[in-house]
Order: C-alpha cells, then structure tokens, then sequence
C-alpha cells in the first residue's frame, strides 16, 4: 500500500517532464516462468548512460521518450530489447537464459561468470543436489562431481572424508579447504560434536562450489592444495515465501560379519582339543551378539525456512530445523537443532551490500563405543545377555562366582552402562561489506569478517563390570574451538574498449584456538584431571588476481599469493604461491559462432604453484619440554619430582608445495543440452609432509613429521550432463562423471622407503609402504604358499629373494588402497507431476585388507585370554591357527571394486493446492540400495585401506513432504 | 580524479600497515600449562633437577600422561615399558616364567623362542632403550660448561650439575649395556650428534669399550655408592654394569676373552660398599621397598607407585599376573582378588629346582603346588602348572597399596645378593675353584633366607652356581644372560618346557643368543643390518 502511494506521489512529480517529450514511465520486471517479480534488473536505454533498476518488487522507472529501446538485462536471463511506444504500464518479461554461460561462479575472493571462468570449477546448486537422506552436507555432494569423492561412515551424523583429485598429500590433510560464505573454516572437532560440517543444516546451503585445479585454488595459497570447495548458504528475499520440510527414516543394517552360530560354535569348540577348563564354560543359549546389539532405527529431520523483507527493508532468510537421528549401535542418538538468519540489506542505492549470516546449531549426541561391535564379534554365542544371578547389573559376564573372568565385557551391557552425552554448540557467522565506491564505481571494496566457535561438554556417567573397587566412571571432558577471520580487497572491474579488465588485491588473516580441560573419574582416587590448550594457528596471507579478457573469447587469468603460517620456523614460514590460466571460448569464433552441434566451445590452460601445511603439529618446530601430569612424575629422595621430557622437533620443517597444470575443455552440444567438461591435468607435491620414521636415538620419539619426498598425480576426468527430454510435461536428464587417477611417490629423501599403516592384531607391525616409483600406501605383504590342493599353508612364505630366510625382503607390493577409475552416475526424470532420481557410484582398482580377518579369523582366537571367543566363519577358507603367523600374508588384501547405488528417489508434486500452500511434495526414497562387490568384508569403502570393522552402514527407507506456502 | 586517486592510495597504505603489524602474531608459542619452551626453562635453575629426572623417568615411564600414553609412536604403552620388555626379553624367553594369554601380541613368540623381526616386545625393547640415549644427550647439551655460563648458573647448582651429568652418561651407559647384551648392536650418538641424522651403528666390540670408558670416567663425578637420593644412581650402579660386563666378556668379545679379575675387583668395591643384605628377603619385593630393610640391598630399582609412577611395568605384570587362576589369592598380594586369572606361572625346570629336601624351609621359595600338575601341556590351560608369590603390592605389615592394579613396589634392577653370587662365580671362573669367602657369601644368603642348609667348599661348582642364581634371583631380569654365559640357552644340552616350541623342549639354533633388530628398526636406519640368520 505504501508503495502504492509513493510510486503514485513519484508519478505527481514527473507529470511536468511529459511535456518535454519525455516520459516518466514505470512498469515491472517479471521471470517468464513464474510471474515472480525480478529485483535488481539493470535497465538502459541504449546508446546512452540512462538507466535504472528495479527494485525488490521488481518495479522501476525511467524516463523515456518515444523510440527509444530500452535494454532489460539480469543475470542468468536473457536480455530484452523493448521500444518505447507508449506502452503504460511498461511490464517486461524475462526469460531465465537456457545457456548457462552466464551463471554466476565464485572464485576465491570474487566472483566471474562461468563464460568468464579460466579454472576448473564446478558449481552444485541446490537444483542439483542428489537428493535422499540428506543429514549434513557431504551427502548433497556424494556422486555428483568428477574427481570429487565422498566416504562417510556410517555412524549417524557422522563427518566424512572429502577428497579431490586425490587429494595431493599422504599425511598433511588431504580435506580440501572448505569456505563457508568466506569464512575459510578448520578441518578439526570438538569432543561433543560429530563433524565439523555435521553441525550446518543442509537446507540453508544455497551452492557449492569446487574448485579443482591450481589456477583457481591457488590464490587461497597455503591450504589450497586439495582444493577448495566453496559453501554459499541461502539468502534473504524480499519476497515471501515460507518452506516446511518434514522427513522419516527407517533404517536397518543390510549385513554383518558372519561369526559361528551357538551350536556351530560348540561343535567347533569340542573339535579343537581346548582344556577342559575352557570346553566347561559352554553355555546353552543361543545368541546373535550383532543382532543384540545392532537394532532398527527410526529418525526424523523437520525444517521450516521463512523468507522475506525485515520491516519491509531489509531482504532476510530465517531458518530453523530439527534433526533427531539413532544410530544402528544401540544408544546412539544424534540431535540438532539449527538456527539460521541471514539479512541482506543494501544501502546507499546499492552502493553498500550488507551480507549478515548467523547460524546457531546446537547438538546432542550420545556416543554409543564403537569398540564393542568388535567385541560383539568376539563374544561367546553360547551365552546369554542376561543372567538374573550376575552381580553385575543382571548382564551375564564371564564369572567365577563374583570374580570377573579375564576376557572381554558381555557388549549390551557395556553398551547401556554407558552414558557418554555429548552437548555442542557453534556459533559461526560472518558479517561481509561489499561497497561500490561513491566516486569510482568500478571500483570496489570488500571486507569480510567471520567468526566460529564451538564449545563441547562430553558428560560420562557410566558403570561397568570391573573386580576392582571402582566400578563407575563420572567425568567431564570440555573444548572450546574458535577460529576468527578477516578478509579485505579491493576489486577493480572494468572494460577498456574490447577488453575486459578485472584486478583484486587483498589481505586475509585467520587464527585457530583450541583449548579444554578432562576432570578425570571423579569415583577413581588415583585418576587426575588434566587441562590442555594448543597453541593458537595464525594464517596470513596477501593476495592479488589480474583477469583480461579480450574481445570476449580470449581470457587470460594471473593470481599471486604469498602465505605466512606459525606452524613453521621464521625462515620457512613464508611461501609464495602463483598460478596463471589462459582460456580461449572457441564458440565465439566466427568458424563455430552459428554451428548448431556445438554451442559452446572452451579451451582452457592453467598452471599453478599451492601449497600445503595442514599438518596436527602446531610448534613442532619450537624446542619444547613436557612435565609429566601428576601420575607420570618421578621421586628422588622422599620428594616427587615434576620431570620434564623433551618433545620431538624438527625445526626444518616447512611447506609442502603442489604444482598442477592442467589442460581442459568445457563443452556443450546442441543449445546445451549436452554439457560438461574433460580435464587432463597432473600434479606434482613436492617436500611431502610425513610422520616418517627417524633412527632410534636421533629424536625424542622414533616417527617425526618430515618433508619427505614427491608424489605425482595424473589425471583425467571426463563430466557429461545430458538433457535427453526437455519437454514441458516429461524431462529426463543425466550426469556422469569418471576419473582415472593414477598416483606415484616419484621421489623419498635417501630413496628409502618409508613405511605406514598400523594394523590391530599387531602392535608396531606396518602393512603399507610409501617407495619410489610406487603408488603411495601401497600394501606390503608376503606371498603366500599354497599345497598342490591349493589350501594355504600356514606361515609359509615365497622366499622372493632366495636367500632362505623369510624375512622382510620378502615382502612385495601388492596393490594399492586408491581406486584407478572413480565413476558416478546420475539420473532425474521427471513426468508431470511425478519426479524420479537415483545415483549409481563405481570405484575400479581399489584394494583393500582385511584387518577383520587378518587379525579375528585364526583357531587360536577360540580362547580369549580365560574365556571362550567367537571367530568369524572366514576362518574355514584359510584353517588357520594362530595370527602373528599370519597378519602379514597377501591373501588378505583383496580388490574391493564396487558398484552402489547410493539412493533412489520417487516422489509427487501437488501444484497449487490453495492460495496458502503453493505446492507439497510427497517423496519416498531408498538410500544405500546395494553395493556389488567381490570384497569379503563388510563394506568395501574403507577410508585407508585397512578395514578393521568399521561401522557398519544401514539400509535407509525415506519418506518426506516438501510443503511450499 | 587526483583527490580520488590520493584517497585511494592513503586508504591502501593505511590497510596494508595495519595488516602488515599483524604478522607479529605468527611467532606462536606453546598454551599448554605442562608444555614450556627450552628458552623459558632454563631461566628457573632448578630445571636442571627436572630434565635429569625426566632421563629417568623414561625407565619407569612410557609417557607424561598416564600409565597408558606412550611417548614413543607406533608402540601402545603396554609394549614399550623399559623394565617390562626387559623382563619379558630375558626371564619370559628362558625356563622360570611362562604367560597363559599367548594372544598378547609378541608373547608366544618369545616364551617359545621362535621369534622374528616383526615382534613388537622386541622393538619396544629397541626404541625404548634407545630413547633413554637420546634423553641423556640431550641433558648433556643443554648443560655444557658455554651453556651454563651463558645462563648465569649459580655456584651451588653447578656442583649438583656435575653429579646430574655424571648420571645421565651413567644412564646412557646402562643403555648401551643392554643393547650390547641384547642385540649386539646398537645405533650410536652422543651430546656431539646433531637430531635427526642417520647414526653409525655399533657392534659388540665397540660397545664394550664405549661401556667401559664411559663408566671409568665418569666414577669420580658420581656420589659414593649408596649415598644417593632414592632413586638416583651412584658409583654402585657403574660399579654393577662394570662387574656385569666384566663377567660376560667371553659373550660380548670372544671365548678366551674373559675378564673375571676384573669384575671381582668391582665386586669387591660394592662389597665394600655401605649395603647390607635386608632382613627379610622378601623386604625386596614388597610395596614399601622403598622404606624398609630392602633400601639397604637395592643398588638400583626401577620405580613404580600406583598414584604418582603409574606405569604397567614389570612388578605390575608380575604382581597382578602370578595371581592363580584356582587359588584366586590376589588380595593377599594386594591386589584385586583373581589378578589376571593366571597368567603368569612356572615351568616345570624352575620347580624342580626347589625339589630334594633342601629347600623345604627357605624363604626364596614361594611355590604354590596345591593340586596342581608340574608339567604344562597346554599353556592356555591356567590351572596347569605351579605358581609363586614372590612380589606383592603390600607392605612390610602387610598394608595394600595405593591401587589394585598399579602397584608401588619398585622393580630391584640390580641388588647385593646379585654381587654375592658374581663373586662367587668369578673366583670360580678365575681361579678354577671357589674361596673361602665365596662360600660365606653363598650361605650368606642361605641364613638370611632362613635355610639351615649350608653349603661346604666343594658343593660350590659352576653348575651349582647357575642352580643358586635361579634360586635368589629368578624373575629379577637375569636368566637369559646367565644361560648364555654358560652356553646352556641355545644348543640342545639344557632344554626346558616349551624351549624352542617344543613341550619338553627342543635345540634352538646358535644365531638366537641376540635378539633380530626390529623391521622398523632396519628401515629407518640405512646403516644397520639385521643379525645373523634373521
């Protein structure tokens, strides 16, 4: 109504200029598709610098005089020519630009259109998320990305590993660098929470963005080496418009390690010649310990979203939601519950953007030990859970009477004894000022300022089976995580003529705390609490990009940056990091500028130097002592003494620096109804940051991070997005992407290999090795000899080396973790009203051990230190005895290729059901459908390559409603 | 435009100022109220008592935080305690000690001799040795003569200085010792060594020699043996390692190469020496022998208090570990009442020697028979076999310790009743028959042992000798080396249960008698090779 009145005093105001031939007109801008007002449309009249633009109502005016033609342009819509004749109102229409050249990209510290882009990027908007059980972020990404690959486990909200191209390192962090609206954040946890990316509700993320290769991570410099993917969450519009997302899980586990049944069990007990002390304590019940512990779980996430203009102002997004998730172990639960607001108010005649973001989300968690579902595996079937006479909490144990057997606790009740509560809360938000200069608006200024803090409790009240006196555990752990950041360039856009110049310079500074304290078992007087504070991270960097573009089609990028980081001494702290991109957009040549096959053509070129120092040392360089806490102190006379021991040191230790070039092609087909890319690209890491052995002696502890040698990736990947139908009633659409990677240690200091990969079952024994000219972790194993029958003789190896003695030069390399070949597979349908997606992922060429085996599967394991043990039934392919003859053999690393298809997803719109709900869709979806596969064990995405019974991953039934008012 | 232009360079100045003054904040230092930086520690002189402690603290301890934290990587705490390994390395490998829970990793390997390089026992040994080297080194660094000076070091600290830097190469030798015993060789470095270099390897003959020197030297500079802090070392320790080296020349350097002069000689000073045998004997094994007559014989103990010390070291094994799985008499021992559900017993060989009449009444003897069957047939068979109860975690009147399974009862690393009966085989050796005063001091124990049974001259032989070492001194971290001194651990003319992995025991080859050189080990040092027939 206001509006109203004003446009109409306005209108009073201008009648006069009518009367010199000119009119003051108005009118709206409005989207073709939906009628919906468009704010922010630039408008000019040609061959002149009178303009206006609409504003949030999509209304604007202009004085105009007859003939003129007037140009409408918006980003990622096509732009309208429209004569002035008179029309009144004079209403326009835009329709979104089916090419996506225009789509807005974001860049490290700045944005560029996708025509415009030199790097390899690639932005996943909230269109295309796959969609499915979607608990925190990563899963928005699984699958979708060439050369992006997604391993969570499968504990509930749990993190996840995230790795691009490979990652470029073996020890230093291979997560990419994530931005979450600027705010670079940090890869670590609080105690308390599940994941750093856990705590963000995956219904305020707007975008993802990634950024691949080095000419566009580099200028984040010092952490851009993996990558960098960039978070842009939701924001405000003026216009209103409120969601209510509402979802249910069922979920049940699809497998489990087979161990031996209760009468398989005896019988194989009975077979084995065990001493009666041991035969005696078979019991008669029959339990399934996996079964007992593992159950069916039921979740639920709930999201309202409300849009709108703050006092009718200020454009502003609000958001809250509720996820409630149990976990397959039982007891563990996950909640949070998220709070987001978002402002977007502009001022100054859109001179000065103001983006405030402020996130809330809080997290309750009960952690369920993971531990017990290996000790579930292990537990005698031939007992049962509950023993009404046992002292201890009514659970069957391992007893004589009331002393406590040595062997291991019954698993349900340390698992319901327990009450480990984690509490977190995270505050992270920023505040970004975005100001065109007054009196040189080409040029512009922006400074961000952003801020993350996470508190976490961890509350333990728990009892347990013990013959000592202290049989309960009440304690307290707490930390507190903050990272702070500030951001500040100046931008400076503008074109010369046929050329296109863009220049940024700019500062950015970031500091890490970590601190909290542990109160110790408040019911064991021996037991001592401890405080702990790292020392702070500081992150300095000064950056600068020059981009030109020429006659549009030929762009040319140069960025600098030089990083100076505390992790490191002052000689080596400092590293400079440079890239350079040429692209060229054939499609705009005149040979290809009407060819109706190809619609876009480009060919891009790009070098770059980042670097990497992502390592858990924080002073590793700085000559530190530590004093022991007070259980770990020395006496000399009748007096304790405090003793203070050196900590390991290595003050040379410095950047780790990865050069990639790559050559790239982005394409599209047919107006862009085939789109996507194929990158060849090859990265070279040099000064690797490893925990590499030192001789005995020579340090303070035997492993010390060193730069230890070069890795070279070599890689392709290829991405196709196809529009097959792109009808108004039926649209069938696809994306696949493949990478073929291939990773190789080119060089190690000395030539020595260094070695890797602890396994359980054998303390200080390594599986895996780092050696020139190999894939790095590669497994290192014996060969394994079989009899004429092909059965496996125990212990028996190949004496590769013929000197007849079995030892370590007999070992070979067999494989390696890493897939060769990564591919995802994507598919939407959507036919009225009905919409239909699945997601089909492989991985080719990654092998994996199986520690389960390795370390469970031997007849010696039937006797648990006292008791009775349970064994996995993959003891009957090898018959073997005992596990150090074993551990080291070849048989168990085994090629875990798969094939899975992640979710599946069925759901129906009803379309303008009442003026108050726009539309609901209802939505059922299966996630984790299945997994083909020749790998033994139970899962064959393992994060390293030694599988030791991870948590196992659920099958999940989904049913939700989107309800758009 | 110029104004504009000026503005925007007096803008830009001013930001790259202010942030440039930020680049101060990247010289970090350390929060941690238990972690101080090498400048700042120093400044306080008593940080010299500090750092000496923590040289030995690493015998006791595995880590700064707790029984369970390991300072070294890769090796839980559980693998890696020094006197631990130790006593795994030379007791459970020979004919006393056996230990039911063969999953454990590393224990069936060694209990049976069959070992390889792969055995995480034999690298925590290996490392943990090694790390004593490094700390020592380190101690000697920061307190040379320049540094001191630099520091402004007061007169008086700088007296305490000199005996604290006499300990740590005392410390370092103690290290190269058993290096030299157990492995033949050893990666080699001194305060002269930069960090972090690939080190030269020693051999047994090189060692020796360093041994020797190193404790020759530094024998002045130490305090008089016995007048030592508790838990420090004195001349008696260099006195000890002296004599020990010198009785098993003919191993470390070659048959004919025997030294038993000398190490009487050495056996004489600690016998002169201001020790005495402690009333009882079992007042060495005790939570307070710390405390009571045993502070008297206890040259050199490895600490252990279930409060202040926590650590899963030897006496924590043995104590908890002896419980029997039958009798379940752990609160006798002062610990919880079933122990570790008999993991540790006898083997048949060691029992038999407390057969024969004569040790019927002889406080050495804690063997608890019961109805349990001498012979071992299945090792995981806790009930077989017989037990003893030699430590225990409860005073001298018979107060528990601290905690249930944290013992305080110090582990004796080197005691005088050892010193009597290296005499006594050195006169044997040296002179090809025994003394009057090596009888004395054999009946000596005898009495003090409440045993009426005393010896005559000619009953004192070398064979008797090996008996009687087992008698005083079994599960004290001694047998392998006696065995092998008298050439009876590897070969086939002694064979005891399980020896070789075999029942009653079978022939182990010569190349055992030193242990392999870890996998880890050998990789990280391109210098060193790996032991014969590994």
């Amino acid at each position: 109504m206001k509006t109203f009145l004003n446009s109409l005093l306005l209108l009073t105001f201008l009648i006069p200029a009518v009367f010199f031939g000119q009119t003051q007109v108005s009118g709206t801008v409005t989207d073709e598709a939906n009628a919906l007002p468009l704010p922010g449309v630039n408008i000019v009249i040609k061959g002149t610098t009178t303009g206006a633009s609409t504003d949030f109502d999509g209304n604007y005016t202009l004085t105009v005089s007859d003939g003129d033609v007037v140009v409408f342009s918006y980003v990622g819509y096509t732009t309208k020519e429209v004569t002035y004749t008179g029309q009144s109102p004079f209403n326009v229409t835009l329709a979104e630009d089916a090419s996506q050249l225009d789509e807005v990209v974001l860049i490290g510290y700045g944005t560029t259109t996708k025509k415009d882009a030199t790097g390899s990027i690639e932005a996943v908007t909230s269109e295309d998320f796959t969609r499915g059980n979607i608990v925190t972020p990563e899963n928005l990404l699984q699958g979708r990305v060439a050369g992006v690959s997604v391993t969570t486990s499968g504990a509930p909200g749990s993190g996840s590993e995230i790795k691009i191209r490979g990652g470029s390192s073996i020890n230093a962090s291979n997560n990419p660098l994530i931005v979450i609206d600027g705010l670079p954040i940090t890869n670590d946890n609080v105690g308390g929470s599940r994941g750093i990316l856990a705590s963000i509700n995956p219904n305020d993320i707007d975008s993802f963005t990634i950024l691949k290769d080095a000419s566009a991570t580099a200028i984040y410099g010092s952490r851009a080496s993996n990558g960098v993917i960039i978070i842009v969450t939701k924001k405000g519009k003026s216009e209103f418009s409120a969601d209510y997302d509402l979802q249910y899980t069922f979920g049940e586990n699809a497998n489990q390690i087979d161990v031996f049944s209760a009468d398989a069990f005896a019988d194989l007990v009975n077979s084995q010649n065990l001493p009666p002390s041991f035969i005696s304590q078979l019991g008669d019940a029959n339990t399934n310990w996996q079964d007992e512990i593992f159950r069916t779980t039921v979740s639920s996430l709930h999201n309202v979203t409300l849009r709108g203009a703050l006092f009718d102002v200020v454009p502003a997004r609000f958001s809250f939601g509720v996820t409630d998730q149990e976990g397959a172990l039982i007891t563990s639960e996950f909640e949070r519950r998220n709070l987001s607001l978002a402002l977007n108010p502009t001022l100054f005649d859109n001179h000065l953007k103001i983006n405030v973001n402020t996130n809330l989300s809080f997290e309750d968690n009960r952690f369920a030990d993971t531990g017990q579902i290996g000790a579930a595996l292990g537990y005698d079937p031939t007992q049962p859970v509950y023993d009404p006479d046992s002292p201890f909490g009514g659970f069957y144990e391992h007893r004589n009477g009331d002393v406590l057997l040595l062997g291991g606790n019954n698993p349900v009740a340390s698992l319901l004894q327990t009450n480990n509560i984690g509490d977190s809360q995270r505050f992270f938000g920023n505040l970004n000022f975005d100001y065109k200069f007054h009196f040189l608006p080409d040029m512009k200024f922006v400074l961000n300022l952003g801020y993350d803090q996470t508190e976490g409790f961890v509350t333990n009240n728990s009892v347990f089976a013990t013959n000592d006196d202290v049989s309960a555990n009440k304690s307290v752990s707490f930390q507190n995580r903050t990272n702070q950041s500030l951001d500040g360039f100046l931008n400076y856009k503008k074109t010369f003529g046929d050329i296109g110049t863009d220049f940024t310079a700019g500062y950015s500074y970031q500091k890490f705390t970590n601190d909290g304290y542990f109160t110790g078992n408040q019911f064991d007087p021996i037991s001592v609490g401890d405080t702990f504070a790292d020392p702070d991270i500081v992150l300095i960097g000064f950056f600068g990009r020059a981009n030109f573009t020429f006659f549009d089609k030929y762009l040319m990028t140069a960025t600098y940056r030089r990083d100076g980081t505390s992790r490191f001494s002052e000689e080596n702290r400092w590293g400079d990091f440079y890239a350079g991109a040429l692209a060229w957009q054939i499609s705009d040549e005149d040979f290809l500028k009407d060819s109706k096959t190809i619609s876009n053509l480009k060919l891009r070129v790009g070098y770059g130097i980042t670097g990497q120092q992502e390592i858990p040392a924080l002073d590793l360089f700085l000559n530190r002592y530590r004093s022991g806490n007070e259980n770990s102190q020395y006496q000399f006379g009748n007096a304790i003494v405090q003793s203070l021991i050196p900590s390991e040191i290595n003050p040379d230790l410095k950047w780790e620096e990865t050069a990639t070039i790559e050559v790239g092609i982005d394409y599209g087909l047919f107006n862009d109804r085939v789109t996507g890319s194929l990158n060849v690209f090859q990265k070279d890491s040099e000064d690797l940051l490893f925990d590499a052995p030192v001789p005995d002696g020579s340090n303070f502890s035997n492993r010390v991070l060193q730069n230890i040698g070069n890795l070279r990736i070599q890689g392709i990947e290829f991405t196709t997005n196809v529009d097959v139908i792109s009808k108004e009633d039926l649209s069938l659409n696809f994306n696949f992407n493949a990478t073929f990677l291939d990773r190789e240690i080119t060089e190690l200091a000395f030539g020595q290999d260094v070695t890797t990969g602890g396994i359980a079952g054998g303390t200080g024994n390594f599986i895996q090795l780092f050696r020139e000219g190999e894939a790095p972790n590669s497994f290192y194993v014996f060969k394994q000899l079989q009899d004429a029958q092909g059965n496996y003789i125990e212990g028996a190896y190949a004496d590769l080396n013929g000197d007849n003695i079995i030892n370590d030069e007999d070992r070979y390399l067999k494989a390696d973790p890493d897939a060769d070949v990564i591919l995802g597979f994507q598919s939407n349908l959507e036919y009225k009203n009905f919409d239909f997606s699945f997601n089909l992922r492989a991985n080719i060429g990654n092998y994996v051990y199986n520690n389960v085996n390795s370390s469970r599967a031997q007849y010696d394991l039937l006797q648990s230190n006292s008791v009775l043990g349970n064994i996995p039934t993959s003891v009957l392919d090898t018959n073997f005895q005992t596990t150090s003859d074993v551990i080291i053999s070849d048989v168990y690393v085994e090629n875990a290729s798969f094939l899975r298809m992640d979710n599946i997803t069925l759901g129906y719109t009803f379309k303008e059901l009442s003026k108050v709900i726009k539309s609901v869709r209802l939505w059922g979806g299966v996630q984790n459908v299945f997994v083909i596969t020749e790998y033994s064990g139970l899962d064959p995405e393992v994060f390293n390559g030694i599988d030791n019974t991870i948590y196992p991953r659920p099958r999940n039934i989904l049913l939700g409603a989107n309800i758009k008012f | 435009m110029k104004r504009k232009i000026k503005n925007i360079s007096v803008l830009s100045l001013l930001m790259v100022f202010t942030f440039i003054s930020c680049t101060d904040d990247l010289n970090i230092t350390p929060n941690d109220n238990q972690t101080v930086l090498s400048e700042e520690l120093f400044e306080n002189e008593s940080a010299y008592e500090r750092v000496i402690a923590g040289v030995y603290s690493n015998l006791a301890l595995t880590g700064t935080d707790g029984p369970g934290t390991s300072n070294i990587e890769g090796i839980d705490a559980g693998t890696s305690q020094f006197g631990r390994v130790l006593l795994y390395m030379q007791t459970l490998s020979a004919d006393q000690m056996i230990w039911s829970y063969e999953n454990d990793p590393g224990t069936r390997e060694i209990q049976r001799n069959i070992w390889t390089a792969q055995n995480p026992l034999i690298l925590g040994m290996f490392s943990r040795t090694h790390l004593t080297i490094a700390l020592a080194n380190n101690f000697l660094r920061e307190t040379t003569a320049d540094k001191l000076d630099s520091r402004g070091v007061s007169e008086n600290i700088r007296q305490d200085i000199v005996e604290y830097r006499a300990e740590a190469r005392l410390l370092r030798a103690l290290s190269y010792y058993y290096m030299m015993d157990l492995f033949g060789k050893a990666n080699f470095s001194t305060e002269a060594t930069p960090l972090n270099e690939t080190l030269p390897v020693y051999d047994r003959a090189q060692l020796f020699e360093f041994v020797e020197s190193e404790l020759l030297e530094i024998e002045s500079d130490l305090v008089d043996s016995g007048a030592n802090q508790y838990g420090r070392a004195d001349k008696g320790v260099a006195y000890m390692v002296l004599a020990k080296i010198y009785l098993n020349a003919e191993v470390y350097l070659g048959q004919g190469q025997g030294q038993y002069d000398k190490c009487l000689t050495y056996c004489q000073k600690l016998l002169d020496a201001n020790y005495m045998l402690a009333t009882e004997y079992r007042h060495n094994f005790l939570a307070d022998n710390n405390m009571n007559s045993a502070t008297n014989e206890i040259i050199f103990p490895i600490i252990s208090d279930g409060f202040s010390t926590q650590n899963f070291g030897p006496t924590t094994v043995m104590i908890n570990g002896s419980v029997g799985s039958i009798e379940a008499n752990g609160v006798e021992v002062g610990v919880t009442e079933g122990g570790w559900g008999g993991a540790l017993r006898v083997r048949r060989e060691f029992a038999e020697l407390w057969q024969g009449g004569d040790f019927i009444d002889d406080d050495r003897n804690t063997i608890i028979s019961n109805d349990r069957s001498i012979v071992i047939t299945d090792i995981s068979d806790s009930d077989t076999g017989y037990i003893i109860q030699k430590y225990a975690n409860v005073t001298s009147n018979g107060t528990p310790g601290t905690d249930q399974t944290l013992v305080d009862t110090d582990f004796p690393l080197f005691r005088l009743a050892d010193v009597y009966l290296m005499y006594a085989e050195a006169v044997l050796r040296q002179e090809g028959m025994a003394n009057s005063t090596a009888v004395d001091l054999i009946n000596a124990l005898r009495t003090r042992a409440n045993n009426p049974n005393l010896i005559s001259s000619n009953e004192l032989t070398l064979p008797f000798i090996l008996d009687e070492r087992s008698r005083e001194l079994h599960w004290e971290a001694h047998r392998r080396q006696d065995l092998i001194r008298f050439g009876l651990y590897t070969g086939g003319n002694y064979n005891w249960a399980w020896k070789g992995n075999g029942s009653n025991g079978i022939a182990i080859p010569a190349n055992l008698n030193v242990y392999p050189i870890p996998s880890l080990s050998i990789s990280s040092n391109p210098n060193l090779t790996q032991n014969p027939g590994y």
